[in-house]
């Protein structure tokens, strides 16, 4: 394929070998990568129809056929034995307060550092990229302490706080970064007709901050709905418990029912996967954009 | 330049809820652990200031510390070579897919999977095949019954397939990552460099790789970054056993403080962690801002 161009009009047998050599390079990569989405998407599959078996055919060794008759008693099993509702529930509690938390928050003080004239800008946002390098598991055994002396331990409050805290930065740097490309005669105007700072941020700079927020809602909800090891560590009880938390608190009491520890991940990875559904163009495009923080 | 003139009270306002926040439960825990890597306490009863004895029992007294350092920088280190595979794909899908965003999407779907799920999920592929287990199983159907392993119990074995489930997982946030930077090369530079009888890989050679620098900065901070952190899944599949054999610095930790109630100690090592990542990433961004210099 290297020199298509250069011999095409004078030799026509030699394009066709180009054309023939490069139809079989470009066989050679759809099956090399197909092959890759199979590794990516089989364990999945794989699990799904796990979950439908009974435990005589999990063990048989026919790791690949169908179950003789799906068996939907594992799902209604796990629903019944696992709480799945209640934890699916807490789940989407702490998830949307702390959306709410962190684009609330994170939105004011992107607009104050983008937009403000005060000389402490730089610093402040700077104080925000150094905490994007912090290993949050670092933080754990004093927060524990902390939270344990403010007695909000085994709350969802001692959860949704450092989850706040632990998405600001990304946030406020996607937010002040979107913020600081607003043209400035916009707010000149709004200023000479007489707005408020608040009346400025909330009819002029919110609204044209949309697309931004997005990103934020969608790195938010993907970090939040599957962390695990802070709630693991400050939640104790069982009806507070979130999903990934439960799933695995489920899977390692449940371990002989087979079929039914392969239905409680099924229906574990199912909200996350349907939302990925609906939304995966979106969903890729935030999850780069949340990666630019090193 | 920014224009809104505004009081001291209104930054205020604005900015410290979400500074106090993040400060205090971001920042002053750090400063705690700090602290606490100073002392011998268990976290409940007394604590008595012993200066840097519990580092010094960190650094040479500790058979399961380096060991734990050492693959930590492994799993960095894979992470790591994954990369250049991720952008290899990210070529191909760019230069022979018409729609490529099927594939990148259906790539990408173990990275939005919780550690929980992705940790479980192989956990049972890992299983012994008379629990189900598929990766046996499969090797059972191959008549490869000499290969079959208890794959997370073997302590020479475990860690690896560990470094693999993470490979799996974050295969396609890599290929996605490299795969946006090669599709924001304006097209025109390949064209000229076609015009100059470069194509394929010998432009790839000369364009994708010098062009796509920032973009293996991004890949390269996340794989060690994430690795160095590397913690919920381990947590979920093996906890750091058996016997230590898949224990890295963030586990060791956890262990430490949260199941052998030494606190101090415990925080040592968080303190120690700190430092790496913060020293690490001092070191890539240098590393990079040559090489873009010396490419671009």
């Amino acid at each position: 394929m290297n020199s298509t161009l250069g011999v095409a009009s004078v030799k026509p047998a030699a394009v066709t070998r180009d054309r023939k050599r490069f139809s079989v390079v470009k066989t050679l990569v759809l099956i090399l990568l197909s092959v890759l989405a199979v590794t990516q998407v089989y364990p999945l599959l794989w699990l799904l129809i796990y979950s439908l078996k009974n435990n005589e055919e999990i063990l048989s060794g026919k790791f690949f056929a169908l179950p003789a008759s799906p068996q939907w008693k594992n799902f209604t099993d796990a629903i019944q034995a696992g709480h799945y509702f209640q934890y699916l529930k807490n789940s989407l509690f702490v998830t949307t307060v702390t959306m709410l938390g962190v684009l609330l928050l994170s939105s004011l003080a992107a607009f104050a550092i983008s937009r403000f004239r005060w000389k402490y800008g730089q610093a402040v946002m700077v104080i925000f990229l150094i905490g994007m390098m912090i290993p949050m598991q670092a933080t754990l055994l004093p927060l524990m302490i902390i939270f344990k002396n403010l007695s909000i331990l085994n709350t969802h409050l001692s959860i949704i706080l450092p989850y706040i805290a632990f998405q600001t930065p990304i946030a406020v740097f996607i937010l002040s970064g979107f913020m600081r490309s607003i043209p400035n005669e916009i707010e000149e105007s709004a200023v000479m007709d007489g707005a408020s700072i608040m009346r400025i941020f909330r009819s002029i700079i919110l609204p044209i901050s949309i697309p931004p927020m997005m990103t934020v809602c969608i790195l938010t909800f993907i970090n939040i709905w599957n962390e695990y090891i802070m709630a693991a560590t400050f939640i104790s009880s069982e009806r507070l418990k979130t999903l990934p938390f439960g799933v695995n608190s489920f899977v390692s009491q449940y371990s002989v029912n087979y079929g039914a520890i392969g239905a409680f991940l099924v229906l574990g990875a199912l909200p996350v996967i349907l939302i990925y559904f609906l939304l995966a163009d979106k969903i890729t495009k935030g999850m780069v954009a949340g990666a630019v923080k090193g | 330049m920014n224009v809104l003139r505004v009081s001291k009270w209104t930054i205020a306002a604005f900015v410290l809820p979400c500074l106090l926040l993040y400060v205090g439960l971001v920042f002053v825990p750090i400063l705690v652990s700090l602290y606490s890597g100073l002392l011998d306490w268990n976290g409940i009863g007394e604590s008595k200031f012993i200066g840097l004895q519990n580092f010094k029992t960190l650094l040479f007294d500790d058979p399961v510390f380096w060991p734990s350092v050492k693959r930590t920088l492994m799993f960095a280190v894979f992470s790591m070579a994954e990369i250049p595979i991720a952008l290899f794909v990210a070529i191909l899908l760019n230069r022979f897919i018409k729609r490529p965003n099927f594939l990148v999407s259906t790539y990408f779907l173990p990275v939005i999977l919780s550690v929980v799920i992705v940790g479980q999920l192989w956990k049972t592929i890992y299983n012994p095949a008379a629990m189900g287990g598929m990766l046996n199983q499969v090797l059972d159907m191959l008549n490869l019954h000499s290969w079959t392993k208890s794959w997370l119990t073997d302590p020479k074995i475990a860690m690896y397939a560990l470094y693999f489930v993470a490979l799996w997982q974050y295969l396609g946030y890599h290929t996605l990552i490299q795969f946006t930077g090669i599709q924001n090369i304006p097209s025109d530079i390949y064209e000229a460099a076609r015009i100059d009888g470069a194509e394929g890989l010998k432009a790839d050679w000369h364009i994708t790789f010098p062009m796509n620098i920032p973009i293996f900065k991004i890949s390269i901070v996340l794989a060690f970054i994430g690795s160095l952190q590397a913690f919920d899944m381990i947590m979920v599949m093996t906890a750091g056993g058996p016997a230590h054999a898949t224990d890295v610095i963030s586990t060791h930790m956890y262990n430490m403080s949260f199941l052998s109630m030494k606190y101090g100690y415990g925080s040592a090592i968080a303190a120690f962690l700190v430092v790496l990542c913060l020293i690490a990433t001092v070191i890539i961004n240098l590393v990079f801002n040559r090489l873009e210099k010396k490419f671009t």
